[in-house]
């Protein structure tokens, strides 16, 4: 019996080690002569390397928009200077202060700036930022007003007015691309929002104000799923929204969303995205997606980090980006922005250029609207 | 032997473990989730790309023989094991350690609420209840904290503020908390309702009525997120020793280890405890022995959702200074805590601390190394699990085995006296 188990563990053992060996992935470079290379080298460094924390939001990388979209402007950041990042994913809203303060403390490296991505860092970065006040910060979405922050906010309700239009413009004609059509007999549209909040409400302001821009008589319905990363709620929210006869939903629901997208692709109906072009990050369901507004959080952490490698670091301001400066657009579906009608397209070109030039003012809440 | 006969001695030497064994059993236990912990690193390490290695086994080399193998990993484990328990203490290995660093904060402040959550779901878990609904009870007494001390804090400033307003707050975090507990446990004595079934509905309810309730009525108009408007400082626990960013305090922290005092003096030593007690262990037994199982049931439900709320209520004071929807999980995480410390309330301080260590522990790693947090999750888990298993298996050991194995030579080995509750109910039983 014995002799047995030993056998066993010296072949699991075996395998466990052909196992490991037989993997394909591990460092490209091992060291040759055998000296082990040191790991924390990356992040050391040179002394003109510029070292560059990041503290993303929750919800963490992999959310196939925000944190991704963000990090997208860490990678740009990289091949364009000389530059060791160091990355942070709290998994709830009481570590942000936490890894805020390591990057702020830490001496080796002592990091140049600290991007914190989302709006709820904002409490936590407006007491980090008074206790570390040499310590260089970005924050996105949210406002802090100490001199060694730099805040980015973005006009979102603009992106979303886009998009209404296009979903305002289409639902009331017969229109049929993909997987998907409209009934020109019903006139309604949805939206789909995540956890329903002030920045949330935005895009539903500034889509419920695009659709009644294309057309008064199209009607908006609304629901919040109540969380930003359950696939079947959106879906649920979707279906009965579609069933109740919405040709086109629109969503800011970060993961929630992909449940909009499914509901689309079963029904025959169309959706939007949201945060990046969704019919790339998901591809799977690019025959239903019309467009999507795209948020340039990449160019705003892009910025920053270009602008504390050059040393010209602006702290204290808030930068607002909106249509005007490419910080928000629309981009139509890889597979389905072919077939939007170029009269539709004209006419969100005349309003994107209405909005940069003031001429039409998109509300940021929905009541308002 | 037979497999039944080994498995049933294996369980009777941990039935008959002294509390010297047990210690050791955990440590043991410990070490071994390390070893496997390593491993899975390494492995991970293998799967992932990276440029530069962080980790590399190679053969020896004795004599300057050339050397046969080497593999480079992209995880280093022992920096990874280094940072995740020493690193959760700020290094106190190093020379110049100042025990009141920012990562030791972290761990305090974890351990803090989860010691609450932990003794909320050990007491019901001793009256034979499973309280799953922990979340929920913290969640309204959190929010409820946050409303009535706002509320408060206009009448009485300064020092004062703070001695009249921490209690304050915690009474009315315990008073919520309890009656959101006391809901399920009507539930479970009145209309027989399973209270899992009950407790994990509310916390749905909590979560949503509590959202609703801070974005429509009780939102700060100047923040973009779902909060109250923040506390004044003064109504807060004072951070003493600690800076005050680290957002703990060493108040709450006693404030913590006196309420696993008293919840142990409450099991052992009252008439009230005996009966809970009794109704966990054998309910038809206590109630013919004049325990009114109804009324048991509630009280200890209603005790153990004020623990919870107290828990939300230092959630508040302490660590936030708000309320804020999005609550993380302590409620959960105290299931974990009071299966970790056998339903012991003195254990359950030490297996907060434990997981204060690992999750405060899990953000340095992520600082100091490039593994990513789903990795030290893994980890974690497994760490919880190695340490909680033998305790698993004793309490099952007891339930499975004839009394006559189970009992008698352990009791005459320990005395039968060990200052801990849980050895304690062999003496109570029939």
């Amino acid at each position: 019996m014995e002799g047995t188990r030993r056998r066993f563990l010296a072949r699991v053992g075996a395998a466990g080690v052909v196992g490991v060996a037989g993997c394909t992935g591990g460092p490209s470079d091992t060291g040759g002569d055998g000296t082990p290379t040191d790991g924390t080298d990356t992040r050391t460094g040179a002394d003109d390397e510029t070292a560059v924390g990041m503290v993303y939001a929750t919800g963490g990388l992999g959310d196939g928009s925000f944190n991704d979209q963000a990090q997208q402007g860490l990678f740009e950041a990289e091949s364009a200077f000389e530059i060791a990042s160091q990355e942070a994913q709290p998994e709830a809203v009481g570590e942000f202060g936490s890894f805020q303060r390591q990057f702020a403390e830490s001496t080796d490296p002592d990091y140049d700036l600290v991007c914190c991505i989302g709006f709820l860092q904002t409490d936590a970065l407006t007491s980090t930022a008074s206790n570390y006040p040499d310590q260089q910060f970005m924050l996105v979405d949210g406002v802090v007003d100490t001199p060694n922050v730099s805040s980015y906010v973005f006009a979102e309700e603009e992106g979303s007015f886009l998009v209404g239009q296009l979903a305002g413009s289409l639902t009331t004609g017969e229109f049929a691309a993909g997987a998907g059509g409209t009934d020109p007999e019903s006139t309604t549209v949805g939206f789909v929002g995540g956890v329903e909040s002030d920045l949330i409400r935005k895009f539903e302001a500034g889509f419920t104000a695009g659709v009644e821009h294309a057309d008064e008589d199209v009607g908006v319905v609304t629901n919040y799923v109540g969380d930003f990363n359950e696939p079947s709620g959106g879906k649920e929210a979707a279906l009965s929204m579609f069933d109740g006869g919405a040709d086109i939903v629109y969503h800011a629901a970060g993961n929630t969303g992909t449940g909009v997208f499914q509901a689309a692709q079963e029904r025959g109906r169309f959706a939007i995205g949201v945060d990046r072009d969704q019919s790339l990050t998901k591809e799977s369901y690019a025959d239903v997606i019309l467009a999507s507004t795209v948020k340039r959080v990449d160019t705003a952490v892009y910025d920053a980090i270009e602008a504390a490698v050059e040393g010209v670091f602006d702290g204290g301001a808030v930068v607002s980006l909106g249509l005007e400066q490419d910080g928000v657009d629309v981009v139509y579906g890889q597979q389905l922005g072919a077939e939007v009608g170029a009269d539709v397209k004209d006419a969100i070109a005349t309003s994107r250029r209405a909005i940069v030039d003031g001429d039409i003012s998109v509300p940021t809440d929905p009541d308002d609207a | 032997m037979s497999v039944r006969d080994r498995a049933r001695r294996a369980l009777q030497r941990l039935v008959e473990a002294s509390a010297t064994e047990r210690a050791l059993i955990s440590l043991a236990s410990l070490a071994a989730s390390i070893l496997v912990g390593a491993g899975i690193v390494l492995v991970a390490g293998r799967t992932a790309t990276c440029e530069e290695a962080a980790f590399v086994l190679a053969t020896p080399r004795p004599f300057g023989v050339p050397e046969l193998a080497s593999a480079g990993f992209c995880y280093d484990p022992v920096a990874v094991f280094d940072r995740l328990f020493l690193g959760a203490l700020g290094d106190p290995a190093s020379p110049g350690w100042d025990p009141l660093n920012g990562r030791m904060a972290t761990t305090l402040r974890e351990t803090a609420v989860l010691v609450f959550t932990g003794l909320s779901v050990a007491l019901a878990f001793r009256a034979g209840v499973f309280n799953i609904g922990t979340q929920g009870q913290l969640v309204v007494g959190a929010l409820a904290t946050a409303v009535a001390v706002l509320w408060a804090a206009t009448f009485v400033a300064g020092v004062v503020g703070t001695v009249v307003l921490v209690p304050f707050g915690v009474l009315v975090g315990a008073a919520f908390g309890g009656l959101y507990g006391a809901i399920p446990g009507a539930l479970k004595a009145y209309a027989d309702a399973n209270e899992v079934v009950t407790t994990i509905m509310l916390n749905f309810i909590a979560s949503g009525v509590a959202l609703y309730l801070v974005r429509s009525v009780f939102k700060d108009p100047a923040s973009p997120a779902n909060q109250t408007i923040p506390l004044p400082d003064h109504a807060l626990f004072p951070p003493l020793l600690f800076a005050p960013q680290f957002g703990v305090s060493i108040l709450a922290l006693l404030f913590g280890l006196l309420a696993a005092g008293g919840v142990f003096v409450l099991l052992r030593r009252t008439v009230f405890g005996y009966d809970l007690r009794a109704s966990g262990l054998q309910p038809a037994a206590a109630e013919y022995g004049g325990v009114d199982a109804r009324r048991t049931v509630v009280a200890s439900m209603t005790l153990s959702g004020a623990l919870g709320g107290i828990g939300g209520a230092v959630y508040v004071l302490m660590v936030l200074g708000k309320f804020q929807t999005d609550v993380p999980a302590y409620g959960f995480d105290g299931i974990t805590v009071a299966i970790l410390a056998g339903n012991n309330p003195l254990g359950v301080a030490l297996a907060a601390f434990l997981f204060g260590v690992l999750k405060s522990g899990t953000t340095v790693v992520q600082f100091a190394t490039d593994v990513p947090p789903q990795l030290v999750g893994v980890l974690r888990g497994l760490i919880i699990l190695f340490v909680a298993m033998p305790e698993f298996f004793r309490l099952l050991g007891r339930r499975v085995l004839p009394r006559n194995r189970a009992g008698g030579d352990a009791v005459a080995a320990d005395g039968g006296s060990e200052p801990d509750g849980t050895d304690s109910r062999r003496g109570e039983e029939p």
